[in-house]
């Protein structure tokens, strides 16, 4: 992808600086991982638990290339007429009914079959052919002058036929249409892959990306997270905040609170006016938190003792 | 680049599938960063290396060892560039690891500096140990021309400790020390320019100050020796560690599953399970497509466009579905049961392919177990099993009569039936209509021997009169036959 304004990623450590304006936290391997994908123009595929910003990674890259974010979710059943393209049934119709109509012009005066198959031939056929053809959002992304940054979300959800289809796509920026032939990326698309790790993808597929594992982050990050994210947030509620979910998260819990709970759940208590974390707004606003009853009722009885600690 | 290159042989040996197309990212990764800082050396090799989330904790820690000893060794060959250079001229170009270049001169001018009795000092390595140089960087070049990377094993560790002495010259250096004693020096000695008279009187006079000398020879050549061993320890840490595990897991591949160690079935459980695993997922594809039996009529009017949209072409998302049925039948007496253990294991692993597994187990009453497996989980319910039954003597005929009572009314010809077993009967009947029955109402009947071929039909072995109702006859001694049976089983299923 053609890139204006080169010196946005002129180093890593530029990245990060600026997706912090942008409002994203990051840490320094995710900057180095951008850095990288720009430069080697490689795919990265993004592995982490559930809410930590895989995909605000994504938009917020996005919107500091000033890229359109083309976003396609995978599911169990997508194909390629879904993800790549798809022929304009109604308007082919169309089209042979037309043929049908000036097939008496074309044909006429010929002698003999021969003659009329030759002047067929002549005739050119659009029938299977860029007019008919209805991009989707791989394609899109190809076919984006100035180049997009195309978010495959959940590529585990996917089939495994859909994820070898992508590979062609993954490395050579290129797909094939059996009734076209093959179309190449006008500009290269920096692709963002993300998975939650439901299933194993397969070494091909990795080995064609560059792979970033984002983790929960640790307590200093959050705590940052938060401080853009939630604004008038007191800084010792916050610091609070932080220890506790640290502390939820090293519980054996079905579901682990996520930044973007976490995040969640600091504008409720900004909402509510709470001041400082007490047994009894946290138990009641517990369920922003948990997403599982199990859970809720694990946390529940503990929230005292957690919350004696803090202080 | 030769540092990121080892670096990617040590990941490789700690089982890290890293690619060569891998490898190149990294190294173009590199190339644009560069390697001084080590945070973004990490992430950078991180993302373009490790792909999976198991190895994350192995990279880490190699990564934190490798390049400790690299910057060791980095500090170390600047720190001796340094000298070098204020140093003669000559002494820049000599190679501190390399003993044939080594000339007097920079001796000299060292020896003019330091006392006089370090002349005489005459194996290569005793001058460099006199002078007290840091010998990393000579370890490190000696040990790369050792090939120290190819250590495999801890016991190796000595003997590489050895090797990179040798190379550093250690053999002129004992010869001198013990040279010393009986003073006759060797050619290539300072002394031998001296002559002869001089020398003895030269000798004589140092006599107390040779031995001093001597002593000090010994424990540098001592203190030498534990650097070589520390190095070679930390370069066992980042190559061999994790290869010492791989031998183990390849070695118990092939190994004799009825005489394997109780120690090692923890690992061998998970060596199941994982090849369990690949094998499910390489089938589970074909099950996938293979669910879909409905009309795609996407496709359908895509493909009858060209006919004026009348549809007489239809496409189809698929035509059948097919699960295979399995009955499973394992001989738990003693002999058998240490394979038949592992056969279940891997059939229960891999039910995300194979939901439709009934399993029974015999000793002499035969029952069905797959309830069992369901409420337990497979591992408990195996250690009860082989509580319950292994050890027991085999009776065959009695072992079909009740499956032919339980089961054999619910074989058709969607069911595959394995059965586990050595026919060793103990000389009682076989019963070998029933198995021509179950043979005749299956889809496949396989029989799996866990003795080789050679010991079928000795002794009390019946293998014969049970094996033309059998479609197949395998010997199934270790996991590799196991790993093998099961996937041209889901092939051809």
């Amino acid at each position: 992808m053609i890139i204006k304004h080169q010196e946005k990623i002129a180093s890593p450590e530029v990245i990060q600086s600026r997706y912090e304006d942008l409002g994203y936290i990051c840490s320094h391997s995710v900057a180095t991982s951008i850095y990288l994908a720009c430069h080697l123009q490689k795919p990265i595929l993004i592995e982490g638990p559930p809410g930590v910003g895989k995909t605000e990674l994504a938009k917020v890259t996005a919107a500091y290339l000033n890229a359109p974010l083309i976003r396609m979710q995978c599911y169990e059943g997508l194909d390629e007429s879904k993800a790549l393209y798809e022929w304009k049934y109604g308007k082919q119709l169309l089209y042979t009914q037309v043929l049908k109509e000036q097939l008496g012009d074309v044909l006429r005066g010929a002698r003999g079959l021969d003659e009329s198959i030759a002047r067929l031939h002549d005739f050119g056929d659009i029938f299977y052919s860029q007019d008919f053809l209805e991009p989707r959002p791989l394609l899109q992304a190809l076919q984006s002058q100035e180049g997009a940054v195309l978010l495959i979300d959940e590529i585990d959800k996917a089939d495994q036929e859909f994820e070898a289809f992508l590979l062609e796509l993954l490395s050579d920026y290129q797909v094939s249409i059996p009734e076209i032939g093959t179309v190449k990326a006008v500009s290269t698309p920096i692709v963002m892959l993300t998975s939650n790790n439901t299933r194993e993808l397969g070494d091909a597929l990795k080995r064609r990306c560059l792979h970033l594992y984002i983790p929960f982050p640790d307590a200093a990050l959050e705590s940052r997270i938060l401080a853009t994210q939630v604004e008038g947030l007191d800084a010792q509620l916050r610091e609070q905040i932080v220890a506790l979910i640290g502390k939820l998260r090293d519980m054996p819990l079905k579901k682990s609170p996520a930044v973007s709970e976490t995040i969640d759940w600091a504008r409720a208590l900004l909402l509510l006016n709470v001041e400082e974390l007490d047994p009894h707004w946290v138990k009641e606003t517990l369920n922003l938190l948990l997403k599982f009853q199990d859970d809720i009722e694990l946390v529940e009885p503990e929230i005292k003792a957690l919350l004696k600690d803090l202080r | 680049m030769r540092f990121v290159a080892n670096f990617i042989v040590a990941l490789r040996e700690a089982g890290l599938p890293v690619s060569p197309a891998e490898s190149l990212d990294a190294l173009k990764a590199i190339k644009l960063l560069g390697l001084e800082n080590r945070e973004t050396c990490k992430s950078v090799l991180a993302l373009t290396l490790v792909k999976r989330q198991v190895d994350q904790a192995i990279y880490e820690e190699l990564f934190d060892l490798y390049f400790a000893s690299v910057n060791k060794a980095k500090e170390t060959g600047e720190e001796t560039k340094k000298k070098a250079e204020n140093d003669a001229s000559l002494e820049a170009q000599n190679d501190v690891g390399d003993n044939k270049n080594s000339i007097q001169s920079p001796d000299s001018s060292e020896a003019d500096k330091s006392d006089t009795e370090q002349v005489n000092v005459s194996s290569e390595l005793g001058r460099a140990l006199s002078q007290e140089k840091d010998m990393s960087l000579a370890i490190i070049q000696a040990a790369a021309a050792e090939k120290l990377s190819s250590i495999v094993l801890f016991t190796q560790k000595n003997y590489f400790a050895y090797k990179i002495m040798q190379r550093l010259g250690d053999d002129a250096l004992s010869a001198e020390i013990r040279g010393k004693g009986n003073s006759l020096e060797q050619e290539n000695s300072l002394e031998q320019r001296n002559s002869l008279e001089q020398k003895n009187s030269l000798e004589q006079k140092n006599s107390p100050e040779q031995k001093r000398k001597q002593r000090k020879l010994i424990k540098s050549r001592a203190r030498l020796l534990d650097q070589v061993k520390d190095y070679v320890e930390q370069q066992y840490m980042i190559y061999a560690q994790h290869k010492g595990l791989k031998y183990r897991e390849e070695y118990l591949q092939q190994a004799k599953l009825s005489q394997l160690d109780r120690l090692d079935f923890k690992l061998m459980q998970s060596l199941v399970q994982r090849a369990a695993r690949k094998l499910a997922s390489q089938h589970s594809r074909r099950r996938l497509t293979r669910k879909r039996g409905q009309l795609d009529v996407r496709k359908t009017i895509a493909a009858n466009a060209a006919f004026d949209g009348a549809l007489f072409h239809t496409r189809w998302k698929a035509t059948r579905i097919e699960r295979p049925k399995i009955v499973a039948i394992c001989d738990v007496s003693g002999s058998v049961s240490s394979i038949a253990r592992f056969l279940l294991l891997f059939l229960y692993s891999l039910q995300d392919v194979m939901p439709k597994v009934r399993s029974f187990v015999f000793a002499s009453d035969m029952i069905e177990v797959t309830e069992l497996f369901k409420h337990e989980g497979i591992e408990l319910a195996l250690e009860d099993i082989m509580k319950r039954w292994g050890g027991l003597s085999t009776n065959y005929a009695k072992a079909l009569e009740d499956f032919q009572s339980q089961a054999l009314a619910s074989i058709d010809k969607k069911t595959t039936v394995i059965m586990l077993g050595d026919a060793r009967n103990n000389q009682g009947d076989g019963r070998v209509d029933i198995w021509e029955k179950v043979f005749r109402k299956s889809k496949r009947v396989l029989w799996l021997n866990p003795e080789h071929r050679n010991s079928w039909d000795s002794g009390d072995s019946i293998m014969s009169e049970y094996s033309p109702w059998c479609g197949s006859v395998e010997p199934c001694r270790n996991l590799k036959d196991i790993e093998r049976f099961f996937s041209r089983l889901l092939k051809y299923s």
